[in-house]
């Protein structure tokens, strides 16, 4: 009786089959490959300058950049759809007006008079035709004392998106499943919780803190230096903290030629490799590794101070800034796409499964 | 003050006539029926109905003493026995009808107190009544009090709800209104919430300001059509529509007391808005499961044609409701909430959704991910409480399920890296027991290494839980595949992309690297915990599954346990572990039998490996040797120590130091057994039990102390030859003659 293959049905494998939907058939079990397979890229192609004003609405790109955005990670939505997004206006408004005024009810669609929530398609920002276009939620609200015609003022702003999502993982979920694993919020604490929960009940999703860890503020500070060949990022700013007593914070400035000069020689040794394939420009971990390195070898040779005995908390050059807290601006919009491409990877990461 | 002396009067000739009554209809069962259709005629109470309901319109109340003593009467009878829905029909239409005006009016709706049922027809006429007739407030209010009381008992609830719109527009009576919404509360259907009344209530809202009742019944609405309203309830305001029903209460329930009747509920019960813990502020509430909401934004084609038809789950308040709705029920807007009833979790248990569990996995992972892994608010460390409820629910379910979820899987394998060994032990044990069969080739890395490491650094109750948990992990594994393999043998025609492909073989490598994993841990476990015998218990335990796989669990394996474990249960010093090691010997040999007849008799069969029946014939000779012949050392045995170092030690008779009598966890019995057999004897010879006679008694005498072990094994292992060689032999020369050649049963297995 015991030979072949044993075929097993009912129900456990409703249970085992979801997972298995999900990341296809690497394993008959169902076995999540979440811990061989989902690592961070430990290669990323350059930052190449991009006119992304080709693609994106100038008016959509003055709100991107220049504003520090709150990172978030998000699961999957449920049935989410980007042709709704109107009754989603809706029913955000409502529900902001309802827990804004606890204990008094309020009409779905009704005109709401304090709080104006809008959803809206932020086009161009996908990159690959696995990516859901981007989704900006906009609150606007009257000051309290306004004048009739003073137009209304956004209060909280914030977007879903994924850019250069994971094609295998954005593949394997089943159809109702909108993969959009980057959050950023911009605005007052409460709306944005408020916002959340809203979401949450709504689309079945979970939301998270996003910090952004050591390796990828060390992959920014790369990659801003890699930038400074096309673009002036006038320097290269890190502040460490030191864990002594009292606490040290080490706020550590480099010119931008010369930490390009130290980026470029940490490039030489694999120089070749790059230079078969001259359009697309990749970057191995090895060489941030090994540019922090320097960094830091150089600073201990002046201070005697060993940064790696540290943490990096902060990286900011003229093209933005990054803090470990989950906190990021763009001040340039040349090079938006790959920041954020960045962050989409980090968010994926944090995926329950 | 005449009339009701008159009226204490005739009660007693009442009862009189009663008990005359009662002599009489033994006589006669005929006259007996006439009597009572004529006394009921004569009833006083029943002429009293009659009056009420016969009572010309217009009729003046004030110094009525007619109205008075029938009013009485009714009275009597309410109070004591409760009304009969008839009379409960004929007084409520009297009262609403304000046939004598309004005065009456309260006094009769205040002994309204059903003996039964209320029928609901007289509700409805009554209801019909307050728009005719100008009640006043009071009266109107008394009513609807009245109403709310006996909901309950209303017999059937149809025809109000058909008339949901009628009692709808009592709405804007600002006095009416929080009965009017809390009866709504009460007949509301999905099909009564309206655009235009959810306007009505939101006017009301406007005019009234923020009423609770208003609130409750809009969130009512928002349960079944929550894409026309929303709202929320603060806390202060969670306690439920206010209790209604002071008048009735306390007669009421006297009444059903009297009547042996089942006590209604009190409705104030029926409302429930949401459940009284109180959730402790957090900044991130992970671990909170997410309460039982409807879907707000539905499909737009779906909505017309079938989310009529459909109930939310929230909505199922009984197992009966689940069994009547189960093909329609709707979804919860968040999965994760169906962990937090036993009745969802009973519909949780045949969904077949994709979606719905990925769903339910996104949401568990996402939570055990933040609490144990990122920590992003001091984690399970910082709110053990909290952690603790959550995993233990979290098992319930999975108990319950009789299986785990995927992202819980996927978080053990990541957790077992970062954990300690001593957080939430018993939880995260419970959960890593639940862990599915993973291929042989991943296993390591994913399991045992991280154990491995674990195992190792912790306390001797650590590596008794693992083992113990470990155990379960392999029953569960060895019971998921005596379940479904029996399964595929009914129905082999399965969709084949449904269907997880794990090859037998495959199983088996998992199974066996589990178990030899197992064996490498209680070897060196026990040698680091000195052979401590709560951890052999343990092992012991394991190893009472692990050797009846084929028989019990229809899997083709044999795996013996290693050295370092089958020694140092035989030498332990309990009698407990040896009589267990040898039911495990027995069982191993009952399936290593019953394997070698199936491959003879089916051909093919399995195979079980030359080495599997070397180990185990080594085994079973080291034991009948030591145990039985007294012969701890005869030439192939694994223990061997050279003979001078032996006499070294200035032990006599070496060899026999292990058999049933001298062994040390029975030299005891011996003792014991010795004094019994021989009472009058000073000094004690243990040998003298090895001639054949006191021998079988010793062994009947150990049996029945309650190794049942030991008897399974010398009954089935050790031939009967043995024994009759044993016959008249001279003890130990004699056996030791045998214990050359061990007498085993034969075959020996190969």
């Amino acid at each position: 009786p015991h030979s072949g293959v044993v075929k097993r049905r009912s129900k456990s494998q409703s249970y085992r089959r979801s997972i298995r939907t999900c990341f296809g058939v690497a394993s008959g079990l169902g076995l999540t490959p979440a811990l061989t397979a989902r690592r961070m890229n430990t290669s990323r192609k350059a930052p190449r300058s991009q006119n992304i004003t080709e693609k994106v609405k100038p008016e959509h790109l003055e709100l991107l950049v220049k504003t520090e955005w709150q990172l978030s990670y998000v699961t999957p939505l449920y049935q989410f759809r980007h042709t709704q997004l109107k009754s989603y206006s809706r029913q955000l408004s409502a529900f902001i007006a309802a827990e804004k005024q606890e204990g008094l009810a309020v009409e779905v669609g009704g005109l709401q008079n304090t709080f104006k929530v809008s959803f809206s398609v932020l086009q161009g920002l996908a990159e690959t035709s696995d990516d859901p276009e981007t989704v900006l939620i906009q609150v606007q609200s009257k000051p309290m004392f306004a004048r009739q015609e003073d137009p209304p003022k956004t209060v909280w702003c914030g977007w879903l998106s994924c850019i250069n999502g994971n094609p295998e993982y954005l593949q394997s979920l089943p159809k109702d499943f909108t993969c959009l694993p980057l959050f950023c919020s911009k605005g007052a604490e409460d709306l944005s919780s408020l916002v959340k929960s809203w979401l949450q009940r709504t689309f079945d999703c979970c939301f998270g803190p996003l910090d952004i860890n050591q390796t990828t503020l060390q992959w920014l500070a790369a990659l801003w230096t890699n930038c400074h060949m096309e673009t002036n990022i006038q320097n290269l700013k890190m502040i460490w903290t030191l864990p002594v007593l009292p606490p040290l914070q080490v706020t550590y400035t480099v010119d931008s030629d010369d930490v390009l000069d130290l980026w470029r020689s940490t490039r030489e040794s694999s120089a070749e490799k790059s230079r078969e394939a001259e359009d697309e420009v990749c970057i191995d971990f090895s060489e941030v590794t090994r540019f922090m390195q320097g960094l830091m070898s150089h600073f201990y040779r002046h201070f005697r101070v060993d940064l790696s005995a540290g943490e990096l908390n902060q990286v900011s050059s003229a093209l933005g800034s990054a803090k470990v807290n989950g906190k990021i601006k763009i001040s340039s919009s040349r090079y938006l796409i790959s920041i954020f491409s960045l962050l989409t990877e980090c968010a994926l990461l944090k995926m329950p499964i | 003050m005449a009339t009701q002396l008159n009226l204490s009067d005739s009660d007693s000739s009442d009862l009189s006539d009663q008990s005359v009554f009662t002599r009489r209809s033994n006589r006669s069962l005929r006259i007996a029926e006439q009597e009572r259709r004529k006394k009921e005629e004569e009833d006083p109470f029943v002429l009293a109905l009659k009056y009420f309901s016969e009572v010309e319109a217009g009729t003046p109340a004030t110094g009525n003493d007619e109205l008075e003593n029938n009013l009485v009467r009714v009275e009597k009878v309410a109070f004591s026995r409760g009304l009969s829905p008839e009379a409960i029909s004929v007084m409520l239409d009297f009262a609403m009808s304000l046939r004598m005006g309004s005065s009456p009016c309260a006094r009769v709706l205040k002994c309204l107190l059903p003996a039964s049922v209320v029928p609901q027809e007289a509700v409805v006429r009554a209801i019909v009544w307050l728009t005719v007739r100008k009640l006043p407030i009071s009266t109107q209010v008394l009513f609807m009090k009245w109403v709310l009381t006996v909901f309950d008992m209303i017999d059937a609830k149809d025809k109000l709800r058909a008339i949901y719109g009628f009692i709808f527009s009592f709405v804007t009576d600002e006095n009416l209104c929080p009965f009017i919404c809390h009866l709504l509360y009460l007949l509301t259907r999905k099909e009564n919430v309206r655009v235009f009344r959810v306007r009505k209530l939101l006017e009301q809202q406007s005019k009234l300001g923020r009423q609770p009742y208003l609130l409750y019944l809009l969130s009512l609405y928002k349960v079944f059509c929550p894409e026309l309203v929303t709202l929320s309830i603060p806390s202060r305001m969670k306690s439920g529509f206010k209790n209604h029903i002071s008048p009735w209460k306390s007669a009421l329930i006297a009444v059903q007391k009297r009547n042996d009747m089942q006590v209604a509920s009190s409705i104030s019960l029926a409302f429930a808005v949401r459940d009284k813990t109180a959730s402790r502020k957090r900044k991130h509430a992970h671990l909170d499961l997410p309460s039982l909401n409807p879907v707000t934004i539905k499909e737009p084609q779906a909505a017309q044609s079938s989310s009529r038809k459909l109930v939310p789950m929230q909505q199922i308040q009984s197992f009966a409701q689940l069994l009547q709705n189960m093909h329609r029920i709707e979804l919860p807007a968040q999965m994760g909430s169906l962990l937090g009833s036993s009745l969802a979790l009973q519909y949780l248990d045949c969904v077949q959704d994709e979606s719905a569990l990925l769903r339910l996995n996104f949401w568990l992972g996402y939570t055990l991910h933040e609490e144990f892994l990122f920590c992003s608010d001091g984690g399970a460390n910082k709110n053990p409480e909290e952690a603790l409820q959550f995993l233990n629910r979290l098992l319930s379910v999975q108990h319950f399920l009789q299986e785990g979820f995927n992202s819980s899987d996927a978080f053990m394998y990541k957790f077992l890296n970062v954990w300690d060994g001593s957080l939430l032990r018993p939880q995260i044990l419970g959960l890593l027991s639940n862990i599915p069969v993973i291929p042989s080739s991943q296993i390591k890395t994913l399991l045992f290494d991280p154990l491995m490491q674990l195992f190792f650094t912790s306390s001797l109750f650590f590596k008794c839980g693992l083992i113990e948990c470990l155990n379960h992990m392999l029953l569960k594994w060895l019971t998921w595949h005596s379940a479904y393999a029996l399964e595929d043998d009914l129905d082999i025609s399965l969709n084949s992309h449904t269907s997880i492909n794990i090859t037998l073989s495959g199983f088996k490598d998992s199974v066996m690297e589990l178990v030899h994993f197992v064996g490498r841990l209680a070897s060196v476990g026990l040698q680091l915990e000195d052979c401590h015998s709560l951890l052999l218990s343990f092992i012991l335990d394991f190893y009472e599954t692990v050797c009846d796989t084929f028989l019990k669990f229809g899997l083709p394996l044999v795996v013996m346990p290693p050295p370092g474990v089958f020694y140092p249960a035989f030498f332990a010093a309990d009698p407990v572990s040896v009589d267990r090691l040898a039911f495990i010997m027995h069982r191993y040999k009952v399936n290593l039998t019953s394997a070698k007849r199936q491959e003879k008799v089916t051909e093919q069969g399995f195979h079980i490996s030359r080495q599997t029946f070397r180990e185990f014939n080594r085994y079973q000779v080291f034991l009948v040797n030591c145990l039985w012949n007294s012969n701890m050392c005869y030439p192939e045995a694994d223990v061997r120590l050279s003979d001078e170092l032996l006499a070294k030690s200035g032990v006599p008779q070496f060899s026999t130091r292990f058999d049933l009598i001298h062994h040390p966890a029975f030299v005891s019995y011996a003792l014991d057994f010795h004094h019994k057999c021989w009472p009058g004897r000073k000094d004690t010879d243990l040998n003298s039990i090895k001639q054949s006679k006191p021998w079988n008694w010793y062994l009947e005498y150990l049996f029945t102390q309650g190794f049942d072990g030991l008897k399974d094994f010398v009954q089935n292992s050790i031939n009967q030859r043995v024994m009759m060689a044993g016959d008249g032999c001279d003890n130990v020369t004699q056996s030791q003659k045998l214990g050359s050649a061990p007498h085993i049963k034969q075959p020996l297995l190969s």
